[in-house]
């Protein structure tokens, strides 16, 4: 009887342990805002990072020349007032004066300077270096005095501001040091309305609130910013009221609809998900058969399943929230129609074989293998979605998931031609409605434009676009681009998802919800008790 | 031997698809940069250069810099260790004083209805994945119950209090995750340990012990028990990696800080200075680990020599 003795005293040492500790102490001040970043950020640098999670902090730690406001224009933020010269590439920039980064040292043009420059060196490991090449050549910029800056352009750049609203860096902190590595990439200090404070690797990250930012300061005191990665925990802590705002599946929508503490936002972003052709084979270089499979597949039905209604269907390279959507639509809409499909394989000389249901021509099955990456469902729904509709009219899809490197090697590998026939993918678009990276033949075989889409025309509308300032103008240059591509059918643009978040009712001072999120600008964001 | 293990490891990597620079598809970025960027990694050099200046460098102890985050490799590893170890330490214990003398209750009552009863119960566990067994945990002990954070290590507020509150703090957090180990471990162990104390029990000794008329009770702990525990000290050797490794889906589920996360993130974002530092570490692990079964035998069992 002893080992039950034993037995029942460990079970009991533990029910101990598991209730001695329970109901912790709350310690929540009443400003401070929980967020989760989903993810661990790779590196708090403005410059160097690439991912969201890193990029959510450095947007409180730093100050870009401008930043987007919340109608996604670009508005003065570090600059006081700034000029243009008359042929569009000389801009002078006047900076405010009374700023001051973290550490108490005065903010001044030289660190703009150091900061761009630093993108511009070969030696940092920066993906942002081209977006300050014009035509070929770098941005020239100037110190001209203490608070005054010059930008010298190749020619004018219609993304430009947009491209320099990127967080600007303290020259006296970083400038003897390898910034790729440099302390400072997870110490950050910057000019922004929020100081960082620690960062616990895998739990969390805290900033404390700025009391001496230059414009009035945010009303929150600190922000709490926790690293929850499983999607299913972060639901879990935000119904807790353990953040205060979180991304909601469409699926679990209606749960959250009538909760008492929770508001739940829904709006569009600047994303779309789009199948793309390799345009380098043989079976997908007639236009007919693209058009075909445009037809066959009903978008509208595949949004409503995949996206249960929250998103829209996709017929152009562009999201309707963005100020480039054309007003008057010129571009083609290829509708649900099978019959048309069928009709077109047929004119391009695809036959129906009886027997196997698939279409032939010269001996040679009309099959092709879809590649998308693991891990996304919706793209993998959509993809099985597609499948069946393709079977539908004669054509024999193949869905092949790969894991995400392997993936972005397999379209981006600057092979020609490349080893894929088709792509499922989404992309997310900035600010600018610039795409020349997606679209310029300039881009083939290394660039973005991995199918090999090549148009002079477009090249010449994606030029033209860059080169126009005006925005009016440009949306008529972009109206005209829009409807080139979509008639040439490179892709089968799918469809446009909405984004869902949920926000704890004692945040206010929200921003109307939009691409740039609820908390824009932060500074009027705070925490009803 | 570290050496032959550092080579494999570091071809099987190499042979892996994508590089850490073909991460990106965001038509923010730049193609040329992307290029430029994998030149200054040097992943531009053929690879037994690239070995070799890796050995070099490690043998002078610099392990490198991580490609994502620019954070010594070092660092990145040793930051994440104490939460590892408190999770993988805590829940070895738990294990073992659970495992050890249910495994020797039902095994000395074979065939009687706990055994039944442990061994069904046991065999559900076994099947119970953790992802779902965590998830359930929080929400009923989180969610409905509110006697637990739903995840994370330590509260963010608590971070200069008096190291006995934080440690209050991070049990408090320790419990669901522990309690997930715990179920997905315990099962397994149970059921070695059953087999070894039936097999032992019916063992010529045995019988003459009890001809001698020693206890029951006796004869369980002091005879068969040591016996019992020789695989099971193997199964602990193999496992010392394990501690260190950390287990990726708990870590996952509950936010916790440890090495699963930093490994599976570097062997998909293809961090090539990270991968190498854990493999490193880990095998070094595991050779001292057979070290100490070996020298844990002989404790326990005079005839090893």
């Amino acid at each position: 009887m002893k080992v039950t003795n034993y037995l029942i005293t460990a079970l009991l040492g533990l029910t101990l342990l598991i209730t001695g500790c329970s109901k912790s102490q709350n310690t929540n001040s009443p400003k401070t805002l929980y967020t989760n970043i989903g993810g661990e950020p790779t590196i708090l640098n403005p410059i160097l990072s690439t991912d969201v999670p890193s990029s959510e902090i450095t947007g409180l730690v730093f100050n870009g020349l401008f930043r987007v406001d919340i109608n996604m224009s670009i508005v003065p933020d570090l600059v006081s007032t700034y000029s243009v010269s008359e042929d569009g590439r000389i801009y002078t920039f006047k900076l405010h004066q009374n700023i001051k980064w973290h550490d108490g040292k005065p903010f001044t043009a030289e660190d703009v300077q150091f900061t761009f420059d630093k993108i511009l060196d070969l030696k940092t490991n920066t993906v942002r270096r081209s977006n300050l090449i014009v035509a070929g050549k770098p941005v020239q910029f100037k110190v001209v005095d203490a608070y005054t800056l010059t930008a010298t352009l190749a020619e004018p750049d219609a993304p430009f501001l947009s491209n320099i609203s990127i967080g600007i860096l303290p020259k006296h902190i970083l400038q003897n040091q390898d910034i790729n590595i440099a302390t400072f990439n997870r110490q950050p200090i910057g000019t922004g309305p929020f100081k960082f404070q620690k960062w616990e690797t895998g739990q969390y990250i805290t900033l404390t609130k700025n009391l001496n930012y230059y414009k009035e300061g945010p009303k929150l005191d600190r922000i709490v910013a926790k690293i929850i990665p499983d999607t299913n925990t972060a639901l879990v802590a935000l119904e807790k009221q353990e953040i205060d705002s979180g991304k909601i599946p469409y699926k679990d929508l209606e749960k959250y609809q009538n909760n008492t503490k929770i508001n739940v936002f829904e709006f569009e972003d600047l994303m779309y998900t789009y199948m793309a052709f390799n345009l380098k084979n043989p079976k997908f270089k007639d236009i007919k058969v693209r058009q075909a499979i445009a037809h066959a597949i009903d978008k509208k039905s595949m949004t409503d399943k995949i996206l249960k209604g929250h998103g829209r269907p996709a017929h152009i390279p562009a999201a309707p929230v963005s100020w480039s959507y054309p007003n008057n639509p010129t571009f083609p809409i290829f509708e649900y129609n099978p019959t048309q499909s069928a009709k077109l394989l047929d004119e391009a000389g695809w036959k129906l074989n009886p027997t196997t249901k698939i279409r032939e021509k010269n001996g040679q099955k009309l099959s092709f293998t879809l590649i998308t990456n693991q891990g996304n469902q919706d793209r993998e729904r959509s993809a099985q979605i597609i499948q069946q509709y393709l079977a539908a009219v004669g054509i024999q899809m193949n869905i092949q998931l790969m894991e995400w490197s392997s993936f972005v090697k397999r379209i981006n590998e600057p092979r020609d031609p490349k080893n894929f026939d088709a792509v499922m993918l989404g992309w997310a678009l900035g600010i600018d409605p610039d795409s020349t990276s997606i679209w310029h033949s300039s881009e083939y075989p290394k660039g973005f434009n991995f199918i090999a889409y090549n148009n002079p025309k477009v090249d010449a509308l994606l030029d033209q676009g860059r080169k126009t300032i005006d925005q009016f103008q440009r949306k008529a240059v972009y109206n005209k681009l829009y409807t080139q591509i979509a008639s040439d059918v490179p892709y089968v643009f799918l469809y446009y998802p909405n984004v869902i978040t949920g926000i704890n009712k004692r945040v206010k001072g929200l921003s109307p919800a939009g691409p740039t999120g609820l908390f824009n600008p932060i500074e009027n964001i705070t925490i009803e008790p | 031997m570290l050496l032959l293990i550092t080579i494999i490891s570091f071809l099987i990597m190499r042979l892996a698809p994508g590089d850490p620079t073909q991460m990106y598809l965001d038509p923010k970025m730049g193609a040329q940069d992307i290029i430029q960027i994998r030149k200054n990694f040097g992943l531009d050099d053929p690879l037994p250069i690239q070995y070799i200046k890796w050995l070099k460098n490690a043998a002078q102890g610099n392990l490198g810099y991580s490609y994502s985050t620019g954070k010594p490799v070092l660092t990145a590893i040793l930051e994440r260790l104490p939460a590892t170890l408190i999770l993988s330490i805590s829940s070895l214990i738990c294990i073992l004083l659970i495992a050890c003398p249910i495994g020797l209750y039902i095994g000395s009552h074979r065939n009687q209805w706990p055994d039944h009863i442990i061994t069904i119960v046991s065999l559900i566990a076994m099947a119970m994945p953790a992802f779902w067994v965590g998830l359930m945990l929080i929400l009923f002990f989180s969610l409905k119950l509110d006697l637990f954070p739903t995840s994370g290590y330590l509260n963010p507020m608590l971070s200069d209090a008096p190291i006995l509150t934080k440690i209050t703090d991070i049990a408090y957090h320790l419990v669901l995750p522990l309690t997930t180990t715990v179920i997905g471990g315990i099962a397994g162990l149970i059921r070695y340990n059953r087999f070894n104390v039936i097999a032992i029990l019916s063992q010529d000794y045995i019988q003459a012990a009890r001809a001698r008329g020693i206890g029951e009770g006796t004869i369980l702990l002091k005879h068969a028990f040591k016996n019992a525990s020789l695989p099971i000290i193997t199964i602990l050797g193999l496992s010392l990696p394990d501690l260190i490794g950390g287990s990726l889906v708990i870590e996952y589920i509950f936010s916790w800080p440890g090495m699963g996360q930093l490994g599976i993130a570097a062997v998909f974002q293809r961090d090539y200075p990270i991968l190498m530092g854990t493999v490193l570490f880990t095998s070094i692990l595991i050779l001292i680990g057979n070290r100490l079964a070996d020298l844990a035998y002989r404790w326990v069992d005079p005839r090893i020599r």
